[in-house]
């Protein structure tokens, strides 16, 4: 935990510096979807550099950077690496690192091809269009499902995604049944 | 001479009750506890951020290995597990053919510490319910008799609802109610105007929303709508036993509590058919201990309080001690929970909820009251919510990229979930048993528990079912999901974890194990208090009355104290 607060300083230094240069919501988005380049990259454990590159990417395109962190500077990456490396049992490894090959090649109809070699704009397109295919039934890939769940719940109970994109009270204090969305308009972290 | 005045065997939910009336009647009270001592800084883990939740909560391998059953309760979780019992320590077992899931910690608290908070009051109406239609026996007491007790338990232990002026669940003292959401108020309207016998109302529950000075004086602070109980509660905001009777007791310097020491027997003198203590044995080291007392209170909950007197045969009573009716150990009873409904309740997209209200809304039962029924006696409440989605639909839904970002910021639809918990009748083919020969690492029997609903129970979830798409129908509610109601069975007993029955109180010694005053007919200077007093169980969560009983039996037994009788 106090590594994670020292991490999460230090990012938000790096973010002032971007934005003092401009463009930071354009610019993070585009390159670190390329290059899921962290600010600080998971640490080594079960899965390679290459699948926590996958994973980096798809996160990222899910959840951009916007006018808060997106999945990569939220720490999903380690989240999920640390679940693999320190929760999941062999089969659990095992089903990942087979649902990852296999969306890579999905991904780009090449098996020489990697998604992470892909433009920005080509990953973007082509994630869009297979997330699309499978909440429509066109295509069975339960492993995908399960991987994009696990970014998004990830994210959402990352610091930023609580407490920067959505709202959140650790101690409210007290509850009130019925308040306009206006003064409360963003979802509830908990 | 006894070395204490009153031993209380176990310091949950009932037995802080008592440890608090005897000590500060001022007897030397020991509170027997076979889990170990808690104490916030250690045990409670309610600081939590979801950042520092490990894993994303999910159950790890060694969660499944130690709790293969505790794991499957709602309130365990990744932060709460060091509450729940490790289920290999703890064994039992089921007769061919029956399911229980007995779900608990063993600790100080006991399961006032995980506990749903609810808080109602049994009717007039419950107290008739077994005279009326011939199940079980008569209860000895009437409402009139108890309404004193529930008034000074819900004084003491802070008690937020609403007055109603229901006869079916009777209004009491109460703090201010938490709120109804706007999606509920409007449900409460469609409801109530549709069905002019049934009401919405706020949950009574047991978190302080308006403390008094007499819970302030105790460390306890008002209910900070973080709605993190299940985790312990650093405020004392919700009544546990640790926050709340523990304490009283404490500070009258007459409670000895004693931790990691598991009651075996109670011992009886057979000249004089007086309990004259209880045989221990110490959880770490495994040394036996006989203590002494006056009186002895069983509060260990309805299955250990009734095995330990199953387990405390003499000569005198083969079958078990206080057990000359026949009826230890049978009569279990439990809520059934199995009818389960949602819906997403259209409109409200302009308003939202401030805080997190660790409650619900109630409607209190209705079939067999209100409305009639056919194919089952007795009836049930429902308890429910509604709340905008939140992100957690994200993770099941089309789409990626900032569009899909900015739908997970705003909150989605108002949904309705709710759930019926209703009556089970007593019947004395549902009992528990010692195993003949098998026990625990400490060398106690391992319960058998037999136990399975009936027609009457089946019907009961179904008429719930239809009830609900009923109700959700009525608000206007879309994408209603419940279970099927020609085909869903009641879940399995053990899950309402409202265990009770097992040593009812009666108006006849050959017919039941206690007396009016929760006394063993057998043996007058032994008291039950937890669950299995019982009589018939109601449809509301029953804490409060466990409550209430042990309050009106440690004052009587004080009375009987003082006066020699004892």
């Amino acid at each position: 935990m106090h590594d994670f607060t020292l991490h999460r300083r230090q990012m938000f230094q790096g973010l002032i510096a971007l934005s003092a240069v401009g463009g930071l919501a354009a610019c993070g988005q585009q390159q670190t979807a390329a290059k899921g380049d962290a600010p600080e990259p998971p640490p080594p454990g079960y899965f390679t550099p290459e699948e926590i590159g996958l994973i980096s990417a798809v996160a990222q395109i899910i959840i951009p950077e916007t006018d808060t962190a997106g999945a990569i500077q939220a720490g999903v990456p380690k989240t999920l690496q640390d679940l693999a490396t320190e929760w999941g049992d062999e089969a659990f490894q095992l089903y990942w690192r087979e649902g990852l090959t296999g969306l890579d090649a999905a991904l780009t109809d090449d098996a020489e091809i990697s998604f992470v070699s892909l433009p920005p704009d080509q990953q973007l397109s082509a994630l869009a269009a297979y997330d699309t295919s499978v909440f429509a039934g066109d295509i069975e890939n339960g492993f995908y499902r399960d991987l994009k769940a696990t970014i998004v719940q990830a994210y959402y109970m990352s610091e930023p995604g609580a407490t920067e994109e959505l709202a959140y009270e650790a101690v409210p204090g007290e509850w009130i049944g019925c308040v306009p969305l206006s003064d409360y308009p963003r979802t509830w972290a908990t | 001479m006894t070395d204490f005045d009153v031993i209380v065997v176990g310091s949950g939910m009932s037995g802080g009750w008592v440890a608090k009336e005897m000590c500060e009647q001022g007897f030397k009270v020991a509170v027997i506890e076979r889990g170990r001592a808690v104490t916030a800084a250690k045990d409670y883990t309610d600081y939590i951020d979801p950042w520092d939740v490990e894993h994303l909560n999910r159950k790890t391998a060694q969660d499944l290995e130690d709790h293969p059953i505790q794991s499957t309760v709602y309130a365990f979780q990744s932060y709460t597990r060091q509450f729940w019992v490790n289920d290999h320590d703890h064994p039992y077992e089921t007769a061919e053919g029956t399911r229980f899931a007995w779900l608990r910690g063993y600790h100080e608290g006991g399961r006032s510490i995980m506990w749903g908070r609810q808080s109602y009051r049994m009717s007039q109406i419950d107290f008739e319910a077994n005279a009326r239609d011939g199940h079980g026996v008569d209860w000895p007491v009437r409402y009139d008799d108890l309404k004193p007790w529930y008034d000074h338990v819900e004084r003491f232990a802070g008690i937020s609802g609403s007055m109603e002026g229901l006869d079916i669940l009777p209004d009491g003292v109460f703090q201010p109610p938490h709120d109804l959401t706007c999606a509920e108020l409007d449900f409460k309207a469609a409801v109530e105007s549709r069905f002019p016998g049934r009401k919405v109302i706020p949950g009574r529950v047991a978190n302080l929303t308006e403390p008094t000075q007499e819970q302030m004086d105790l460390g306890r602070g008002r209910c900070q709508a973080r709605n993190h109980c299940f985790q312990g509660c650093s405020f004392g905001a919700y009544f546990s036993s640790n926050a709340a009777t523990l304490p009283a007791a404490r500070r009258t310097g007459n409670m000895t509590l004693i931790p990691d020491t598991a009651v075996h027997k109670v011992i009886v003198d057979e000249a004089t058919g007086q309990a004259t203590g209880v045989e221990t044995v110490n959880i770490e080291s495994g040394e036996s201990r006989v203590i002494t007392a006056r009186v002895v209170f069983l509060n260990a909950g309805t299955i250990p309080s009734t095995m330990i007197l199953l387990n405390s045969a003499n000569e005198a009573a083969p079958n078990g001690l206080a057990n000359s009716s026949g009826q230890l150990g049978r009569n279990m009873m439990d809520h059934h929970s199995g009818a389960r409904g949602s819906a997403i309740l259209p409109g409200n997209l302009d308003k939202h909820t401030f805080g997190r209200r660790p409650n619900g809304f109630y409607i209190p039962r209705f079939r067999n009251h209100t409305e009639t029924a056919e194919g089952f006696v007795r009836g049930f409440g429902y308890q429910g919510g509604a709340f905008r989605d939140r992100w957690w639909t994200g993770m099941y839904k089309e789409g990626v990229g900032e569009a899909f970002k900015a739908s997970n910021r705003t909150p989605g639809p108002w949904r309705i979930g709710m759930v019926a918990f209703g009556e089970v009748l007593p019947n004395e083919q549902n009992h528990i048993r010692l195993h003949p020969n098998k026990t625990d690492k400490w060398g106690f029997p391992v319960p058998v528990l037999d136990v399975r609903w009936g027609d009457n129970e089946r019907n009961m979830v179904r008429q719930a079912i239809h009830d609900t798409r009923a109700m959700l129908e009525a608000a206007g509610g879309i994408d209603i999901e419940t279970d099927d109601p020609e085909t869903a069975e009641p879940n399995e007993p053990g899950r309402g974890i409202h265990e009770m029955g097992t040593a009812r109180m009666g108006r006849d010694p050959s017919t039941s194990v206690l007396n009016e005053w929760n006394q063993a007919w057998d043996i007058p200077n032994l008291f039950v208090t937890d669950g299995s007093f019982m009589t018939s169980g109601g449809c509301q969560n029953p804490s409060l009355t466990y409550m209430a009983f042990s309050t009106r039996a440690a004052n009587h037994a004080s009375e009987l104290l003082k006066e020699g009788a004892l």
